[in-house]
């Protein structure tokens, strides 16, 4: 009679689950079946009643039936939650993914972005990045760096002479002497800046520019070690090996001097618009630093000596923007300015 | 300049070296080679002709029509040419055949048939001459190509001016031969001259020298000059040399100058009697051959005669009056240096560059005047035998060049450049360069010859660029440098320039800008904006804006100014450098500065004055570690009396932040509400970091608490936060600004706001009594205050 019963809720709560559709009824059947007052507390408590030979199988049962409920309800519950998200995802609306979206930024000038790129290529070869005034005295930037006295370059055609006897520095060097008072015999520095030429502006010159010079010094310093040193940097900066050659030039704060061209990285020295068709590009004006350089820095040249080298910065400006007028470069034009951005 | 290898083949044999390899190493032994011209490759087929008869043509007001006869044939041309005539002997291009402008084919003119073009001078490239064809007068045979008898093929190298400024032994063909020479170890001729001495005993010319700014001064006297013209060669390689062929004697003087690099010039002696050289005095004017009138600066050295006439301006250009014609049969030559520095000064000042004045600028060297005479006498010689000389050398050599000799360890050679090279090759090379070696113990004492000493050799390491230059830079290994690897410093002022540009430009969108040193003084002046020079430029191309800039907005304004019509928000910012006052020895006192300006048709004043605070303050404190605050005080004229303020740390005044002044905003655009920071960036840049603490967070729980205290709208938050900061509390850990809120109906002329109060203890979890006696405290604290508490 008491497994009679336990059969019938067993076949009672199969129908009952099988209309189950949501957590609310399921949470009914839970408790009519398993529920303090529920089916199955209900048979436990006629366990007394149950014959002695009967009570191992009626036992048996009931925590068969009463495991089975429990896994059965379970189920549904996982299956309920399955089909709810089911639902919430059929009825999720698809965003207009091509909406155009805001990246806007400020912009950084093209001369700071390259900079940091050099810049940091020299820092990781030891270099201390160093930095100098641009209003300059007569003595740095024309006597210290053995430009002579009666040098075209000190007309007036060429430099902005301010009316308190100083001027507006044409030419990094003007900062050499300073540079290697402070930093010594020994030393790896460059100094990017700004410097001023009185010409005429066009597409290809502006008075206001950017120029990268750098020196080293030390004991035996050689030709050899500017080439491999050049090499190097020029390597990092087009990221690839360039070739170079040495050309004799002329600068009165090096001797001997030279112009260093790079195989142009862009079409490999076949000549292309960039190069002006001659497969290289003029890019590093170098040299052995001049003894009288040194020795008005107060190094003894007999004991040190070293290299300075340029590095023409607003033609390397030029070629990575593409640019194709200087004048940009000072301009106030943010339509240009604006595109640049923080890298390149 | 342009060197014709035609020609250096007369000094040194190059037979057998292809183009590309002397190109290739030139360039890298000495000058940049800018271009090389094929002379002659484009004339084909060109011919000696003679006009056998010359026809009118009916149709045709100019065209002639001509029977030449071009040896195996007789063509028949129709001519333009105003010059021709029966028996004319010229240079026909015949048919298939090219000149200068391209391929001659049979054609109609005037419905005339027309086989071949005869030629001017400047349509085959050898000559300027191009009013008529080529009328010639030498014995030639009629039917031969003329390239078999003129030299009209050759290869021209265009030599960048610029890479040969230090090197005035290179202005001429004779020091490029050197240069050659030396490159490929081949033999330097000597130059073709005569012997000068066996003119010796006549009388010579008389010459003064009244300046110090001659160096010497050469001339000799020649007269019965019959023959007008150069030879033929000669002309070629003057034009193709980039000079003019005009007439016998002017053509010698310049050949000579393409020869040596020493300028020459020749004085008709029926209109020059006598030589003084004197400086101008400031109000003396000259003709010159060109025709033009040039009042000539004081200390420019003019050539005059014995009355002291100017007859030419010394080593710049010859007078009209002076100049040789084609009547002129008596010369005086004059071969001459003078100082560098005053011919260029002079050159500048007239504002005329001339091919001797570019030659005078570089220092050329005294002793090839003599030298310079003896050749062009040769040459004239050649062309002219019944030319005779009246007058010897006379010759005033004023002031010499200090002889220059050198000490070289040869071992020094290879210590600079890094590669063994040999003495053995030191000693070819410098004596190819035709400087004087000689061994002593191991060391080589060095002379070094005249041309090269003026000013570009004079020291060891002069000398290790001769060697090295010739050793070729191609042959030395690189070698990478021996150096500790000791970590270099970083300057605080450089690092913190790039972080924040970078800052300004992601985070605030701002675009940096970079502006020029001066002022614009009509832009600030239309603007109302006052901004002070310290200094000016003497000489600017633009004028007003000569004055160098002593502060940065006026920049930024400006820029504003420019953008205004293309956007409606500008926010720009330059680090740049600016004149803020001279020192005591009247030099500049620079400033590396930083402005921002923030400008918008759309955001308030208040907004962009919010934003900006909040930029130069995120600057400060998170690039610098710098904690900044605003205080009233004076800032400039040009922003607004009320809204600016002085940007300072308890240590410093850095600058200032402002709305602009009213006048300038209607003045600029007054849709715009702009908002300008100027600082002093090296200064922010070097101040002391305050090392921030970290806070310890106490282990139980925190409680916020948020107090509407209601003030008067007036009232500063800075004076609100004093009067809190009287307010003790062991339990208050800090509080935060969350809003402030005003409206007239509701709260009259107060404004509510509100604070989060921080509550915790270190050693237990606070209780709601504690937190209940906190809010009773501070209540009373208000109230005490004359503040209230908004429910």
């Amino acid at each position: 009679m008491e497994l009679e019963n336990i059969n019938q809720t067993e076949k009672q709560f199969d129908e009952e689950s099988s209309s189950v559709d949501s957590l609310e009824t399921l949470e009914s059947l839970r408790v009519k079946f398993l529920g303090k007052k529920g089916f199955i507390t209900d048979i436990m408590a006629k366990f007394r009643e149950v014959p002695v030979e009967l009570k191992k199988e009626f036992g048996q049962k009931v925590n068969a039936l009463k495991n089975k409920i429990e896994t059965k309800i379970e189920e549904i519950k996982t299956s309920l939650a399955q089909k709810a998200i089911d639902a919430e995802i059929k009825n999720t609306k698809m965003f207009d993914y091509s909406l155009p979206v805001d990246t806007k930024t400020g912009s950084l000038h093209p001369r700071t972005i390259i900079q940091k790129q050099v810049c940091d290529i020299f820092k990781n070869m030891g270099f201390v990045v160093e930095d100098g005034n641009e209003v300059e005295t007569e003595y740095n930037n024309f006597e210290s760096v053995n430009v002579p006295k009666n040098h075209p370059a000190r007309d007036m055609q060429d430099t902005f002479w301010l009316n308190n006897g100083e001027l507006l520095k044409t030419q990094t060097s003007a900062a050499q002497n300073r540079i290697l008072r402070t930093y010594g015999p020994v030393c790896k520095v460059i100094f990017p800046g700004r410097v001023f030429r009185n010409e005429e502006l066009d597409a290809r010159h502006e008075n206001t520019f950017f120029q990268l010079e750098g020196v080293v010094v030390g004991k035996n310093v050689t030709v050899a070690n500017l080439i491999y040193f050049e090499k190097a940097m020029l390597k990092s900066l087009f990221k690839k090996d360039i070739e170079v050659r040495l050309r004799p030039g002329f600068f009165p704060f090096t001797e001997p001097s030279y112009e260093l061209d790079a195989k142009c990285p862009f079409c490999g020295g076949t000549g292309c618009h960039t190069c002006g068709n001659s497969g290289w590009l003029e890019l590093c004006p170098c040299g052995m630093i001049h003894p009288n350089v040194l020795r008005m820095a107060g190094i003894d040249p007999d004991e040190y000596n070293g290299f300075a080298f340029g590095l023409g910065f607003d033609r390397l400006v030029m070629i990575r923007t593409k640019l194709d007028d200087i004048r940009y470069l000072n301009s106030n034009n943010l339509k240009i300015m604006s595109q640049f951005k923080t890298n390149m | 300049m342009n060197i014709s290898i035609n020609w250096i083949n007369d000094y040194v044999d190059l037979s057998g070296i292809e183009v590309d390899e002397l190109v290739k190493r030139f360039n890298l032994s000495t000058a940049e080679i800018e271009g090389v011209e094929f002379k002659g490759k484009n004339i084909n087929n060109v011919v000696f002709g003679k006009i056998l008869s010359v026809d009118n043509m009916p149709q045709s007001d100019h065209l002639h029509l001509l029977k030449v006869d071009v040896g195996d044939e007789v063509l028949q041309i129709v001519c333009g040419a105003p010059n021709v005539y029966e028996g004319m002997v010229t240079a026909v291009c015949k048919v298939g055949g090219s000149v200068c402008a391209g391929k001659i084919k049979a054609t109609k003119l005037a419905g005339v048939e027309s086989f071949g073009m005869c030629c001017a001078e400047a349509e085959l490239g050898i000559g300027s001459d191009d009013d008529g064809i080529m009328d010639i007068k030498e014995p030639v045979k009629i039917g031969e190509d003329i390239k078999n008898v003129w030299p009209i093929d050759d290869v021209v190298l265009e030599i960048d001016n610029k890479s040969l400024t230090n090197r005035p032994d290179l202005w001429g063909h004779y020091g490029i031969a050197r240069e050659f020479a030396a490159i490929f170890g081949r033999e330097l001729r000597k130059m073709p001259v005569v012997d000068l001495n066996e003119y010796s005993s006549l009388k010579p010319i008389s010459v003064n020298i009244l300046t110090d700014n001659c160096f010497r001064y050469s001339s000799i006297s020649v007269e019965n000059i019959n023959e007008k013209k150069s030879t033929r060669e000669m002309a070629i390689r003057l034009n193709y040399a980039g000079m003019r062929d005009i007439n016998l004697l002017a053509d010698l003087t310049n050949y000579v100058m393409l020869d040596l690099g020493l300028p020459m010039h020749a004085f008709d002696n029926k209109l020059v009697t006598g030589i003084n050289v004197i400086e101008s005095d400031g109000n003396m004017t000259m003709l010159t051959l060109e025709g033009e009138e040039h009042k000539l600066p004081k200390n420019a050295m003019i050539i005059a005669d014995k009355d002291k006439t100017p007859v030419a301006i010394a080593g710049i250009k010859g007078g009209l009056k002076s100049g040789i014609t084609d009547e002129t049969n008596s010369v005086l030559f004059e071969a001459a240096v003078f100082d560098c520095e005053n011919v260029r000064k002079t050159s500048r000042s007239i504002g005329l560059l001339t091919d001797a004045s570019q030659r005078y600028e570089k220092s050329l060297d005294p002793e090839l005047t003599p030298v310079a005479l003896a050749r062009i006498l040769y040459l004239l010689m050649k062309i002219d035998e019944n030319v005779k000389v009246t007058a010897c050398l006379s010759d005033c050599y004023k002031k010499h060049y200090d002889k220059v000799q050198i000490e070289l360890d040869p071992k020094f050679i290879s210590k600079i450049v890094g590669t063994d090279i040999s003495k053995e090759f030191i000693i070819k090379t410098l004596t190819a360069l035709e400087f004087g070696v000689k061994e002593q113990n191991g060391i080589l004492v060095v002379d070094v010859p005249s041309f090269r000493a003026t000013k570009d050799v004079s020291i060891k390491e002069d000398l290790v660029e001769e060697v090295a230059r010739l050793y070729g830079y191609d042959n030395i290994q690189p070698l990478p440098l021996a150096f500790d690897c000791e970590p270099q410093k970083l300057i605080k002022s450089i690092e913190y320039e790039y972080d924040t540009k970078l800052l300004l430009a992601e985070k605030y969108n701002a675009n940096e800008i970079h502006s020029y040193l001066w002022n614009y003084e009509d832009f600030n002046k239309i603007n109302k904006i006052e901004s002070k020079s310290y200094v000016s430029l003497l000489d600017s191309s633009n004028a007003g804006q000569s004055g160098i800039r002593s502060e940065l907005i006026p920049t930024m304004l400006r820029c504003l100014d420019e953008n205004k019509n293309y956007y409606e928000d500008v926010r720009v910012f330059e680090i740049g450098r600016v004149v803020s006052g001279l020192d005591d020895e009247n030099n500049c006192i620079e400033n590396k500065k930083l402005s921002i300006l923030f400008a918008s048709q759309n955001k308030s004043e208040l907004e962009l004055f919010t934003e900006m605070k909040t930029a130069i303050f995120d600057i400060a404190s998170n690039v610098m570690g710098v904690q900044l605050m605003l205080e009233e005080g004076d800032t400039v004229g040009y922003l607004h009396p009320v809204n600016s303020f002085r940007i300072k740390s308890h240590t410093a005044d850095y600058g200032y932040l402002g709305v602009i002044h009213p006048e300038v905003k209607k003045s600029i655009d007054k849709r715009f509400n702009v908002v300008a920071l100027e600082i002093d960036f090296e200064k922010l840049a070097n101040s002391v970091k305050q090392t921030k603490k970290i806070k310890n967070v106490s282990k139980y729980q925190a409680v916020d608490v948020d107090f509407n205290i209601l003030c008067n709208e007036d009232m500063k938050y800075i004076e609100l936060t004093n009067i809190l900061s009287k307010f003790k509390s062991k339990i208050l850990s800090g509080y935060s600004l969350v809003d402030i809120y005003q409206n007239k109906e509701t709260l009259g002329n107060k404004k509510s706001v509100t604070l989060r109060f921080n509550l915790s203890s270190f050693d237990h979890t606070l209780s709601g009594e504690e937190i209940e006696k906190f809010r009773n405290d501070f209540v009373e604290f208000l109230t005490k205050n004359q503040l209230e508490i908004r429910l």
